[in-house]
């Protein structure tokens, strides 16, 4: 459990203004990343492509990681948890991706 | 504390019974238990939502309105009449919602739903605020950061309660609307709904934590660990919308 007490180490030396700084700095990336989403959807307004879907798709969990792994403190928790809460989200994204292949087969039938 | 200097013990009696093997209370693991059965939740309505959109074709091409050009009354019927709104095609985002309060005659796609998205990633950051005051015992602080989330909870339901507002103005039903398919309202509806429900609910909690705060029930109980259970409903709640966001206005 070499790592373990490492995060543990992480997380008690940690100060206040550490952990302040570390919220402002978190906060300053979903910002930037929202303005990037909004640019780009301005930019690639008349393409339609399954690779600008992925794109913001990727932007949309990029953010989420940062939500959910410094404001909701998962990077900090045992590993144990993480993985509770995330491999059944991959089966989520995969179900995700099969449904809109599936959307796309149905449109492919009506027109 | 000595729960946590107990964890860090190895990997065969972390599992033997005694203690949580996860390192967290019991309330904070229910918790993000809850959170995982919410988030299937919201992942079936936008399976539902990704579903439907891709049966439909793409939305028309829009060579006639720029962002920032001045629109006329009566837009919707203008974009009928354009052919960029019709019943077969998804109609585009930007040309559905281009409102901005007090601002009108102007073609202003997104802007409006970026300010709640600003607000709502604020709330979160006054919430992660409060829960590191918490860990500091500042009674003062947390109550401060909690009333400056309730805040920005109401401000988003605030704008949410306009954004519909001005969609059924337009003419959007759950049966029925003049952008596009049928099913483009129905889902807007119950997708947004469904999320500011999640809210509201959010707000209430909030409400309750802040009078338990200013109260001194958690100074009395030694810790401030239900902040971080309510901490954690909350930034889910940001989470949330940040894919709503994603699905309903980029994609």
């Amino acid at each position: 459990m070499e790592h373990m007490d490492h995060t543990e180490h992480l997380e008690h030396t940690e100060t206040p203004a550490d952990m302040k700084s570390k919220i402002w700095h978190t906060f300053w990336i979903l910002l930037g990343l929202t303005i990037v989403d909004i640019a780009l959807y301005f930019a690639l307004l008349s393409t339609h492509s399954m690779l600008k879907n992925a794109l913001f798709i990727v932007l949309g969990i990029v953010k989420a990681w940062y939500i959910v792994g410094v404001f909701m403190h998962m990077k900090f928790e045992r590993k144990v948890l993480m993985y509770m809460i995330i491999v059944p989200m991959i089966f989520v994204v995969f179900f995700i991706a099969l449904m809109l292949i599936e959307g796309d087969y149905t449109f492919q039938l009506r027109w | 504390m000595a729960n946590t200097t107990n964890l860090s013990t190895d990997k065969k009696t972390a599992w033997g019974g005694g203690k949580s093997p996860f390192s967290v209370s019991y309330g904070k693991l229910m918790m993000w238990i809850f959170l995982l059965s919410d988030a299937f939740t919201f992942s079936s309505l936008l399976i539902a939502y990704g579903f439907i959109r891709y049966s439909f074709p793409s939305p028309m091409e829009n060579t006639i309105v720029k962002p920032l050009s001045h629109v006329a009354e009566h837009f919707t019927e203008a974009m009928n009449k354009a052919g960029l709104f019709v019943q077969d095609h998804w109609p585009a985002p930007e040309l559905v919602f281009n409102h901005f309060p007090f601002i009108h005659g102007l073609h202003l796609p997104l802007f409006f739903v970026s300010l709640m998205t600003f607000i709502l990633i604020f709330s979160s950051v006054t919430m992660v605020l409060a829960v590191e005051a918490g860990h500091r015992m500042q009674k003062k602080e947390v109550a401060n950061y909690m009333l400056l989330t309730i805040i920005g909870g109401a401000a988003f339901l605030g704008c949410q309660a306009w954004e519909w507002t001005t969609f059924i103005g337009e003419g959007a039903r759950l049966y029925g609307n003049p952008f596009g398919p049928r099913s483009f309202a129905a889902l807007f509806f119950i997708v947004t709904g469904f999320h500011g429900f999640h809210v509201f609910s959010g707000v209430v909690l909030n409400v309750i934590i802040y009078i338990n705060v200013l109260n001194g029930t958690y100074e009395k109980r030694g810790h401030y660990e239900m902040v971080e259970k309510v901490g954690l409903y909350w930034h889910f709640v940001d989470l949330v919308w940040v894919f709503v966001f994603t699905f309903f206005y980029l994609i």
